[in-house]
């Protein structure tokens, strides 16, 4: 931690048990809570809804189907084909049909034993497969291209062709789906939410209760955990609560049960992709063709936008001269699938990172070397597919600085002496970068807004647009405040998210949280510094200051001085009251709209990124050939965030977004069954990583001497580009896999690899060795390479 | 039953608490004390991340007055039974600083950025304050144990890491170190050996603390399901919303917890938690011992019996495998009656078992593995720490002069119950104890079961692994076998 960097504004209270969460706020005696019926089929006509004995249970306050919603029945935030209670059909199982408020859970439970839905089932989508079959597409495919991929590829020394299937992730925020609603007078409701994106979430709640968004207040103090899975969805609760706090006119919360939360909202993207990769014999890559197929679930939600950051990251780290995208999102019977850290971007990575893998395996050659030689390059070679030019590189820097601080290259060679000897266990080893655009790649929501208020004791009071999760925001917020304002921390608060401070905000999504914020704060801080500036002219001279005027007045160390004269000083306390009784405004609004952001969807071309991230990680794991259990003997990470707005919270966003990955790539499997319903509905059958899942040897390092330019502070956006970084890992794994067969086989492979995927590949690697011909002459048998 | 009390008393950090069960309770005896807690003003630190003891979000700490001092650990109070702190001490978050004075596992955390959205925190700091309570300088492996029962999805756990090794690096002298014997003087004066009798119009709840009120109670009351740990039971409540009508609680009958050699064998007391065996066993059993180090979390370890493990005859329980290799005995005892039954013999089907309603499962007695005998345990999950076994082995071996002898192959996870792979020890039993024959037997191994494909995984994993296990035991006894 650097010495002025405020440690997390909310650390002491987390520690002590008195950090406050949606469940955690009572409202009087008066409170109800509400439970939600699901359908469990997952495709359905409904025939009826019979609530009629479950309304005489003693401790009911109200049961509300579709047919009670005053407004409108609709939740979508992009397209409108999102109910907020299921209206003549259900589309997945989990979908929300009856809502019930009561005085206690027991109260709720039992009315729930008594509601009658009869339902007619229907047909269901299922899979990826079957929908790619059955062309379910929610929108026409999109496309990046650039030269001529199919002739290329026909030219090209060397193919492969594949298909790569990654796996949909749960969010498993600790802190489960909640809201709370309290009704004001008239018309007005307050809601106590825990959502990244308040401003929708006022917005749905006017919409299904039919009022002025002016009448709502959304309030978000802290969120236990979001990743993604609080940015749409959570307006469902919300609009949940409103809708029976205004039919009761009492508070109500809701706090989804877990197994409830699993299997009612939505996850990661299931993608199928297949591809085909041309190059040459010395591992360049001439030309890519690829097909992104994504599970959208039973609505449109953000899966579009998904869709196309996965294509924006189809070629990651490589400049690949001829190359052709395409993506497909595709309607299912699932819950509908949302934003989760990456937002596709792992989905449209993970496919090139593989095919790489191949290539390397495919020339004997280190994987590493190969991921260099095709990196973007500085003053070359340094356009992406969709128009861009790729500016302040940092892949070769990074690249050398971490093969040489990770020993990859001894260690290499040591993985291949351990696994000459072992005949049970094997090493892996693998490098691999991560290239992510930040900006909201639809260009209007780059916009961030904030309020300073400062008051007549001195404290000021940050509000802003974003919303903290537990990433750190409000801690970075709070080092800008102080820097900005030259007052301590201790001074400043930054307050509770709040549409009534602060309207009309952007979620607090895409990682671009404090770039946005951070610059809005910053902007508010100029405007009253401006105001305040005359002021402390006045108040020096009268202090005896000569010519305050002249190099100008600085804010630092809790009051003001002139550049020239810093001897000479007014308290920031003595200056506000001053400034007060000079009758100047002490309360600013603060805005930022990130500049130069286009992108157009019918040609491909755009600039739809102010900057891009960069990172690479080295990991080294070690698979128990016999049962493929796994583990993770160390990892190196070498990531770039410009000039670091608080180390210590980036180190954390590094690690635990590193860690949210690995568990993507390994024992995070979700399951349905034949039904559509989901299997994997609790911690007890989805395995998120534990403390000893962690790499033995695990070191974190920021890259140094690296200023962003243009941002707040110089700094870069942290949240999700490390989550990509866990391709070390899988990546290694394979390769472990790959030792069994003495690479001479292409490991079957998919994402995640559990013990399972680890072991189904080695045995089929074994037989393959059994069956082959011992005076074969191939050297290399691959089995997926184009003839 | 002579007497009886219809209180549950206990210190909710410094205060005595009385709850008091009468027929018109409308509080459940086998409330949560997760649920108890969370009802109170101001005890909302503790949190509820998934009501089934996977996640740590709910962990408290319980001092129980042992030997004239104090004894901490870690639970998971969203499967505790609030009966379970009769006579003990419970310890939440709230209380662990002094106003703005941070507890040194707390000011650790906050030095360290342990955390980040803050709702697991409260649970962390709980697990860290139960590590520096028993611990000092804990290595890694102490630390990872401690917090393998907590998950965290923001941190990647190497922050908590860092801040357990440094606090616990010295042991500090806290506030509890401070008033342990005053604390240690109260409990003991709360202890009267009464049992207690929680009867209201929903639930009754019987808590007896020594054997014979416990196995009069069962003749008594047959018809109560007997809670020991409760780990696996608390679930019909948490989980299946199902109401538990009669309870007979057996996790402070104090004659059920212990642990003891003779030239025979080992005997287990029915009601040791499994981390007291884990603790007990390394020396002798060290197959066990490993079994055990993957056994659920520290929480779950710390409140889990053998007893219970045995009788829920889950066909994934993890101990039930090696405890077929071990050809362990179960005693059973009723008010007017005992016997020992063979393990194999004591589970006869999917969660059954051969208990009669007026029996307890008492002690589990583990022979001596014969001098010569190899006995080793594999588990096989998704993820290492704090998950049910995907596929779990006890294996036995007797060889003479390189020739297997006697051998027990006995599996979790491939059919409705623990079972023995019969064929294949037909087959290796006077054979070569060589990675020829290993490969024949592997090849019969593989065709003996029909495990099923579930949520864990499907069928074909199952078998693999089953298979190769054997080979992984041949693997690491090579050497050793006589």
């Amino acid at each position: 931690m650097k010495a002025h960097d405020p440690e997390h504004e909310s650390a002491k209270k987390h520690v002590t048990g008195r950090s406050v969460f949606v469940n955690d706020i009572e409202t009087g005696p008066g409170q109800l809570l509400a439970r939600v019926v699901y359908s469990k089929h997952a495709h359905a006509r409904i025939k009826y809804i019979d609530v009629s004995e479950a309304a005489g249970v003693p401790g009911i306050a109200a049961i509300l189907t579709a047919k009670d919603i005053p407004g409108k029945n609709q939740l979508g935030p992009v397209v409108h084909d999102e109910p907020c209670l299921a209206q003549g059909e259900v589309t997945f199982a989990g979908q929300a049909v009856v809502l019930i408020a009561a005085d206690n859970e027991n109260a709720a439970l039992e009315a729930e034993r008594f509601i009658r839905i009869e339902y007619l089932p229907l047909d269901a989508v299922l899979t990826l497969r079957e929908a790619i079959a059955k062309e379910t597409l929610i929108a026409p495919p999109r496309y990046i291209r650039r030269g001529d991929a199919a002739g290329m590829m026909e030219k090209a020394p060397l193919k492969l062709e594949g298909i790569l299937e990654t796996g949909a992730q749960e969010h498993w925020y600790l802190e489960t789906q909640s809201a709370l609603a309290v009704p004001g007078e008239g018309r007005e409701m307050t809601i106590c939410a825990s959502s990244q994106n308040p401003s929708e979430t006022q917005a749905f709640v006017a919409e299904v209760l039919g009022i002025p968004r002016h009448e709502v207040d959304v309030e978000v103090r802290r969120m236990g955990g979001a990743f993604g899975g609080k940015e749409t969805q959570a307006n469902h609760v919300a609009a949940w609560a409103a809708l029976l706090a205004n039919a009761t006119g009492r508070p109500v919360k809701i706090h989804l049960f877990r197994d409830d939360d699993q299997i009612m909202t939505g996850k990661r993207h299931r993608f199928l992709s297949t591809y085909r990769i041309g190059f040459n014999d010395e591992g360049r890559i001439l030309a890519y063709e690829v097909e992104l197929n994504s599970d959208a679930g039973a609505a449109t939600d953000l899966s579009l936008a998904i869709l196309e950051r996965a294509m924006f990251h189809a070629e990651n780290a490589y400049y690949i001269p001829d190359i052709n995208i395409t993506g497909r999102a595709f309607r299912t019977n699932l819950p509908s699938n949302t934003a989760f850290r990456g937002f596709g971007g792992p989905q449209g990575m993970a496919v090139i990172e593989n095919a790489i893998d191949r290539i390397a395996r495919l020339l004997k050659k280190d994987a590493a070397a190969i991921r260099k030689l095709n990196f973007y390059g500085i003053n070359e070679s340094n356009i992406a597919p969709y128009g861009a030019q790729i500016l302040n590189n940092r892949l070769h820097i990074i690249y050398d600085r971490l093969m040489k601080s990770s020993g990859y290259e001894i260690r290499r060679r040591e993985v291949e002496a351990f696994n000459e000897m072992n005949r049970c266990k094997k090493h892996g080893l693998a490098l691999t970068p991560v290239k992510f655009g930040i900006s909201f790649t639809t260009g209007f929501l780059n916009q961030a807004g904030a309020l300073v208020n400062i008051y007549k004791d001195g404290t000021i009071q940050v509000n802003h647009g974003g919303t903290e999760m537990g990433q750190g925001l409000h801690t970075k917020i709070l080092g800008i405040a102080a820097a900005e304002s030259g007052v301590s921390a201790k001074h400043i608060k930054v307050s509770a998210t709040n549409t009534s401070k602060v309207p009309n905000t952007s979620a607090t999504a895409a990682s671009s949280g404090s770039d946005l914020n951070g610059m809005a704060v910053k902007n508010a801080f100029d405007a009253l510094k401006a105001r305040l500036k005359p002021v402390a002219c006045a108040e020096l001279l009268k202090a005896g200051a000569k010519d305050p005027y002249h190099d100008g007045i600085v804010f630092a160390e809790d009051a003001v001085f002139a550049a020239n004269e810093p001897e000479i000083r007014i308290s920031f306390q003595e200056l506000v009251m001053a400034a007060y009784l000079a009758q100047v405004s002490l309360s600013a609004t603060g805005f930022y709209k990130t500049p130069g952001i286009h992108y157009n969807r019918e040609t491909g071309r755009g600039n739809p990124f102010y900057y891009y991230a960069y990172g690479m990680a080295v990991s080294e794991v070690e698979v128990d050939v016999l049962t493929g259990m796994y583990r993770l003997l160390r990892s190196d990470i070498l990531h770039d965030v410009g000039d670091s707005l608080n180390e210590a919270i980036d180190i954390g966003q590094i690690q635990g977004g590193f860690i949210q990955g690995v568990g993507w790539c390994t024992t995070e499997e979700i399951k349905w069954d034949d039904k559509g319903r989901l299997l994997s509905h609790s911690p007890d059958t989805y395995k998120i990583p534990t403390v000893s899942d962690i790499p033995e040897v695990f070191n974190v390092e920021l890259l140094r001497d690296h200023p962003n330019e243009g941002t707040i502070r110089k700094s870069k956006a942290v949240g999700e580009p490390p989550f990509m970084l866990a391709f070390s890992v899988w990546l290694a794994i394979k390769d472990a896999i790959s030792a069994t067969g003495g690479h001479r086989f292409e490991p079957h492979f998919s994402l995640p690899a559990t013990a399972e995927v680890v072991l189904l590949s080695i045995e089929e690697i074994s037989k393959k060795i059994e069956n082959r011909n011992e005076t074969d002459p191939s050297p290399f048998i691959n089995e997926e390479k184009i003839p | 039953m002579t007497a009886s009390g219809n209180k549950v008393r206990f210190l909710l950090n410094n205060q005595l608490m009385e709850v008091d069960f009468s027929w018109e309770s409308t509080l459940l005896p086998s409330v949560t004390v997760l649920n108890y807690l969370r009802s109170l003003p101001g005890y909302k630190g503790v949190k509820e991340g998934c009501a089934e003891g996977d996640c740590g979000a709910c962990t408290v700490v319980i001092a129980e007055a042992v030997g004239g001092g104090l004894v901490y650990k870690t639970l998971d109070s969203c499967l505790l039974f609030l009966p379970a702190l009769h006579n003990k001490q419970l310890i939440t978050v709230e209380h662990l600083a002094d106003n703005d004075h941070l507890h040194p596992v707390q000011a650790a955390m906050v030095a360290h950025n342990g955390s980040q959205c803050g709702y697991c925190t409260p649970g962390i700091v709980m697990s860290l304050f139960g590590l520096y309570k028993n611990h000092s300088a804990p290595d890694r492996k102490v630390i990872e144990q401690a917090l393998a029962g907590n998950l965290c999805r923001c941190t990647g756990y190497q922050s908590i890491i860092s801040a357990a090794a440094e606090v616990c690096k010295s042991r500090d002298y806290d506030k509890f170190a401070a008033s342990a014997s005053g604390i240690t003087a109260r409990l003991e004066a709360m202890k009267t050996g009464i049992p207690l009798e929680l009867l209201t119009n929903r639930q009754r709840y019987y808590k007896p603390f020594n054997l014979d009120d416990a196995l009069r109670c069962r003749r008594e009351v047959p018809e109560a399901q007997v809670v020991a740990g409760a780990t696996d039971l608390a679930l019909r409540q948490t989980k299946k919303r199902e109401l538990l009508p009669v309870l007979l609680d057996i996790s402070d009958v104090e004659a059920l917890k212990y642990f003891t050699e003779s030239p025979e064998g080992y005997t287990i007391g029915a009601g040791l938690s499994i981390e007291s065996l884990r603790q007990s066993c390394a020396a002798g059993l060290p197959a066990l011992k490993n079994m055990l180090d993957w056994f659920g979390s520290l929480q779950i370890r710390n409140v889990a019996t053998l007893g219970g493990n045995i009788a829920s005859a889950s066909p994934i329980g993890d101990t039930l495998p090696l405890l077929y290799a071990y050809d362990v005995w179960v005693k059973l005892q009723s008010a007017y009656s005992e016997r020992m039954v063979p393990v194999g013999d004591f589970i006869t089907g999917y969660r059954k078992t051969c208990l009669r309603p007026d029996e307890l499962i008492t002690a589990v007695f583990i022979p001596k593995p014969r001098p010569g005998t190899i006995v080793a345990s594999y588990k096989v999950s998704k993820r290492r720490d704090m998950d049910i076994s995907t596929v779990s082995a006890g294996f036995s071996l007797d060889s003479r002069n390189g020739t297997v002898t006697q051998i027990v192959l006995a599996y979790g996870g491939m059919a409705a119950q623990t079972v023995r792979a019969v064929k294949t020890e037909q087959f290796l039993t006077g054979r070569a104890w060589s990675f020829p024959v290993i490969r024949e037997a592997m090849a019969i191994l593989e065709k003996e079961f029909t495990p099923l494909s579930d949520t864990r995984a499907g069928a074909a994993y199952r078998s693999l692994t089953a298979r190769n296990l054997l080979l992984k035991f041949y693997e690491e006894t090579e050497g050793e076998a006589g």
